[in-house]
């Protein structure tokens, strides 16, 4: 049977609102856009690549959780590190020979080294990252297992702000809960600071997908 | 000579522990490879620096409990 009507084959390239922020050097000025690579909310990053990412993809938020949340290890590395120079006023490793005595304090820099470190890159490496069409949560599980964990925006069905302590609510961090309709129910963003702007952003930028789909622009 | 077999079994017990550190150490600069592989955002090579530093101590400390002990 013929068909009555064939639309025209929309093949009109995705001009997402977002980009619009981009031109003219305008995301520089924008209040939460850095350069830092340690920052923890970073609004279009400008260095930010990641295994997942297609080409045509464009970075709107790199997150992880708030400085703050490093505190804790911060402190113990620091006691390790005093722990020898505090300890040696006391008769702990007399009974061990001057050379055993030694390897063992050079022992100790080293796993306290190591813990500083291994805690470092624990909280530079779980990351949060919007992209106009994406979101993922990167986790590393241990030494060498790697989890990301992705949706599609608009596949993203709720979205849930907590905030709450004296901590949280003094340094404005929070987590973000996100439903989605993909293989994975529910990713969540633990302690990135602003929420509720996080929760904005995902909100307009899933009103732009479904507004894409409406005008039937497709990538 | 007790005295000196109990410290010559400590030390076999610190190079084996020093040496299992090295093998962590190895394990930790596949991981920093692994993670700046994954996400880069542009202190790659400060991080992969530490990573070859701690296991450039390991080994240090390694060949210096050999020595001393």
């Amino acid at each position: 049977m013929p068909d009555i009507f064939v639309s025209e084959q929309k093949n009109i390239k995705a001009k997402p609102h977002f980009a619009k922020a981009t031109r003219g050097g305008e995301i520089h000025r924008q209040e939460f856009h850095s350069h830092n690579p340690l920052a923890a909310y970073c609004y279009f990053p400008d260095n930010v690549r990641f295994v997942a990412k297609d080409s045509h993809e464009r970075v709107v938020l790199f997150l992880r959780r708030h400085p703050i949340t490093n505190l804790g290890w911060i402190l113990i590395s620091i006691l390790m590190f005093l722990a020898p120079m505090v300890l040696s006023s006391f008769p702990l490793l007399d009974f061990l020979p001057e050379n055993y005595k030694f390897v063992a304090i050079l022992g100790w820099y080293m796993i306290s080294i190591a813990y500083a470190f291994e805690s470092f890159l624990d909280w530079f490496f779980s990351v949060y990252i919007v992209t106009d069409e994406r979101i993922f949560d990167v986790d590393f599980v241990n030494l060498i297992y790697r989890e990301i964990s992705e949706a599609n925006i608009d596949q993203i069905q709720d979205v849930t702000t907590a905030m709450g302590g004296v901590v949280r609510t003094l340094f404005n961090y929070g987590d973000v809960f996100i439903q989605t309709a993909s293989e994975i129910p529910r990713i969540e963003f633990e302690a990135v600071p602003h929420p509720d702007q996080v929760a904005k952003i995902l909100r307009e930028l899933r009103v732009e997908e479904e507004q894409e789909k409406i005008e039937g622009r497709v990538r | 000579m007790i005295g000196i077999s109990v410290l010559g079994i400590a030390k076999i017990f610190v190079l084996f522990a020093l040496g299992l550190y090295i093998i962590f150490a190895l394990v930790v600069i596949k991981q920093v490879s692994l993670m700046t592989k994954t996400v880069e955002v542009g202190l790659e090579g400060f991080i992969k620096l530490i990573a070859w530093g701690h296991l450039i101590f390991a080994v240090v400390i390694f060949f210096i409990a050999l020595t001393i002990l």
